[in-house]
């Protein structure tokens, strides 16, 4: 066992609103840039919908991830030792720029300096890229709310498997349905990115598990672009380097949230740190899909067990480090309550970012003039939601429905214990019955409600001592070292490689 | 001289006894080195003025010119003086291209007698330079038998096998001894494919004729005297036999007509395009399976779906 520590998060989807101050927060402290532009290091995706960019979640067009081998060894999809020198002019998976989408601005001095006419000056569209007046196809997120969903949600792969007159009651009127992803780098365990990297400019922190790209080292391969299934990792275009989500690690290193969880309105964002064994790594990364789920939670260690926590201080883990893992929310979501999921772990590069799936309203028919619910119940089964069950299963379950069945059940139990214990129009009996079937008791459910709907800043925010001046002290004066220190870019990014 | 300090400036950190030998000696290597640099700057300079006409004349002037020994691509030498005077001829040197262009009749009648090759301005050739080569030029002719009377040239008959080594001279199956280029690297010949000799020299086809014959060309081909060719050269000398396969082999060229570059190039431009057709669809089959637009094909499939 070698104990190591991850900072974690947990977006809790039932709780979301789809309102992108997530995204524009971190637009405007990181991707700000000349070459940055298209980059959205956050961003909220519509659920069905194909994302960004668009169906990223294909692997057989956009070859990210692992996969794994009739002999259990694993090999990136995307690139190889062999693969690497053919391929060195030109990466065959590079998503283009249309998929992500070409980025614009208006033009706004229009406005002023219009000449005088019979119609209103406008401003018009103008390409970030090249300046150019553009005809705008496509954004970061088009398909936004069912925006286009012909061609874009119907094309979403985690319908797969599902039947024709499911996918049909998706868009139909009165069953229709969606809700929101939001997404950042899952800062993986077993990260694709890191692996694939031919310059070794991509790293795991140490100390706390933050995946980021050494702007000095990386050679513009961009190998990551290619490698990460979740498309969290960009090419710059003016520097020539490759740019993801840091997790607001300076934000961090002061104790502060990072921009996308602090700005959050809905509140939907936990983060804390989990321990994990780093010795059964690749034994867990090479499970079949079926046990993916299970086999990543084998690996989070329990942060009160004597034995790991012995084995932690032993693995050089500050003591700071072990209370914050005690007191993590993410610990409590996806180890104690068994109610978050990680997205898709099929793509086996054991993603830290989980969610807990959310609810969705109950389905209706109206054969005639009124509207016939398929349940009269308060609360519906849960079987009965808009959301196929599958569908869930593709997105957070590796294709297994048991694990989403188990999280959604357990939150709609909370529901009837809640109701019982405030409203008091559903008997105890009900309740109690609910909260075992979904193997909950009355203080969990209690906890959960807590910690969803009353938590504080500190609460959902645990963050951890990040002992930099440790981290420091081996290369130089700690003092020193923060006099020249700060927010941004030492001495200015170079372009080129 | 034994040296004490330190190259990371920590002769500061020497104790205040000491201070003022390190001062000393600070200014003793100072004053020598200084005293060595002028004393390197005068040798150098020194050497370029010491450096003795012969030697120039035999580096820049004798694989045109010979002093009494006939005609090579140039003129005969001997008593030039007598010819033109020296103010003419110091300003031919200096830029003969400028005087055959003002058309001054007998500079065009010797640029046509050496059938349009026009001389070069040798490296280095100043007013001093050129009074100095007079100076030479008149002694030597004074000579009963100048010392750049001309080279030996060797006045065997060809054979074709002399012609044979001269091609493999020529493309470089043979390297020279002394590690000169071989001549493809820069030229074409008739015999050569369209896609094989060199652009940056001219076609070497009808060398033999342009040069007036084997002895200027072996003369030419001794030292070199262009601009581009000289410095190649220079340290890497052809060998005697070199030369003599050289020379034949270019005189068998001279039998041939020269290549019409027109047809080669159009030759050498579609087989090019050809290729490069080739290798383009050669990629397009080995990355069958690489990224395509997806979002691009999801739009024309749902528009067409609309259509139908």
């Amino acid at each position: 066992m070698q104990i190591r520590s991850q900072i974690s998060m947990v977006f809790h989807l039932d709780k979301c609103i789809g309102c992108h101050t997530c995204s524009v927060a971190c637009k405007n402290v990181w991707t700000d840039r000349k070459g940055a532009e298209y980059m959205w290091w956050n961003n909220v995706e519509t659920k069905p919908g194909t994302g960004f960019p668009t169906k990223w979640e294909d692997q057989e067009k956009y070859k990210g991830g692992f996969e794994r081998n009739d002999d259990g060894s694993l090999s990136i999809k995307s690139t190889s030792r062999k693969k690497i020198i053919p391929n060195i002019f030109h990466n065959p998976h590079m998503p283009s720029m249309d998929d992500y989408y070409e980025p614009w601005t208006y033009d706004y001095q229009n406005l002023f300096t219009a000449k005088e006419g019979s119609d209103q000056p406008t401003a018009e569209p103008i390409s970030m890229i090249d300046g150019e007046k553009i005809d705008v196809q496509s954004g970061p997120n088009w398909d936004d709310d069912l925006g286009g969903s012909e061609i874009y949600a119907a094309n979403d792969p985690n319908l797969e498997g599902l039947t024709e007159q499911q996918r049909l009651q998706l868009s139909s009127v009165e069953r229709l349905v969606f809700f929101y992803l939001p997404r950042i780098c899952n800062h993986c365990l077993n990260p694709c990115c890191v692996a694939s990297c031919p310059s070794g400019a991509l790293y795991k922190r140490g100390e706390d598990g933050i995946v980021l790209i050494d702007q000095q080292k990386c050679r513009a391969w961009r190998s990551c672009v290619a490698a990460c299934p979740y498309k969290k990792t960009y090419f710059n275009w003016f520097t020539g380097k490759s740019e993801k989500c840091i997790l607001c690690f300076p934000r961090l290193e002061t104790g502060q949230a990072p921009a996308c969880f602090h700005s959050c309105v809905g509140r939907i964002r936990y983060l804390g740190v989990l321990l994990y064994d780093a010795d059964r790594l690749e034994e867990v990364a090479k499970l079949p899909d079926d046990q993916l789920v299970e086999g990543q939670r084998s690996l989070i260690m329990n942060p009160h067990d004597p034995a790991v926590i012995a084995q932690a201080k032993k693995d050089g883990l500050p003591d700071g480090v072990i209370e914050a893992a005690q007191n993590s929310p993410v610990y409590k979501f996806v180890m104690e309550w068994k109610i978050a999921l990680p997205p898709h772990i099929e793509y086996r590069t054991l993603p830290m970012l989980f969610y807990v799936p959310p609810m969705s309203p109950v389905q209706a028919s109206k054969p005639a003039d009124t509207i016939h619910h398929n349940s009269n119940n308060l609360f519906h089964d849960i079987d009965d939601s808009r959301v196929p069950m599958k569908f869930l299963a593709n997105l957070f379950g590796g294709g297994q429905e048991g694990v989403v069945r188990y999280a959604l059940a357990k939150q709609k139990a909370v529901r009837w214990h809640r109701r019982a214990e405030t409203v008091g129009d559903i008997d105890r009996e009900t309740a109690d019955r609910m909260l075992r079937e979904a193997n909950c008791t009355r203080e969990e459910a209690d906890a959960i409600y807590k910690l969803t709907a009353l938590c504080t800043y500190e609460e959902r925010f645990v963050i951890p001592p990040m002992n930099r001046e440790q981290a420091i002290e081996m290369m130089k004066e700690p003092h020193e070292h923060r006099a020249e220190t700060g927010f941004g870019f030492v001495g200015g990014q170079t372009k080129g490689i | 001289m034994k040296l004490a300090f330190s190259l990371d400036g920590k002769a500061t950190r020497v104790l205040p006894n000491q201070m003022h030998t390190v001062h000393e000696r600070h200014r003793l290597l100072r004053v020598s080195l200084q005293c060595l640099g002028v004393s390197l700057a005068l040798f150098v300079s020194s050497a370029g003025f010491a450096q003795d006409t012969p030697d120039y004349y035999r580096q820049n002037c004798m694989n045109c010119h010979t002093i009494g020994g006939g005609r090579l691509t140039g003129p005969d030498l001997k008593n030039v003086g007598q010819r033109r005077d020296a103010e003419w001829l110091i300003g031919f040197m200096q830029n003969p291209k400028a005087v055959i262009e003002s058309g001054d009749a007998y500079a065009v009648k010797l640029a046509e007698e050496s059938r349009g090759v026009v001389m070069p301005v040798a490296p280095g050739m100043t007013r001093y330079r050129a009074e100095q080569i007079l100076k030479l030029l008149e002694t030597e002719s004074a000579l009963e038998k100048s010392q750049f009377e001309g080279i030996k040239i060797s006045s065997q008959p060809f054979t074709d096998q002399d012609r044979l080594n001269g091609h493999q001279y020529f493309v470089g199956t043979f390297s020279l001894k002394n590690g000169g280029a071989a001549c493809i690297s820069c030229h074409g010949m008739h015999d050569i494919s369209a896609l094989g000799g060199g652009r940056l020299g001219p076609d070497l086809t009808r060398i033999y004729e342009r040069l007036k014959g084997r002895k200027s060309l072996s003369a030419w081909l001794m030292a070199p005297a262009t601009e581009t060719m000289q410095p190649i050269f220079k340290g890497h000398p052809l060998e005697a036999e070199e030369i003599h396969a050289l020379t034949a082999y270019f005189e068998s060229g001279a039998e041939h007509g020269e290549v019409e570059p027109s047809v080669s190039r159009i030759a050498f431009l579609l087989t090019g395009l050809a290729i490069a057709a080739a290798v383009i669809f050669g990629f397009d089959v080995i990355w069958k399976g690489r990224f395509h637009s997806v979002r691009r094909a999801l739009v024309e499939a749902s528009s067409q779906r609309r259509k139908s």
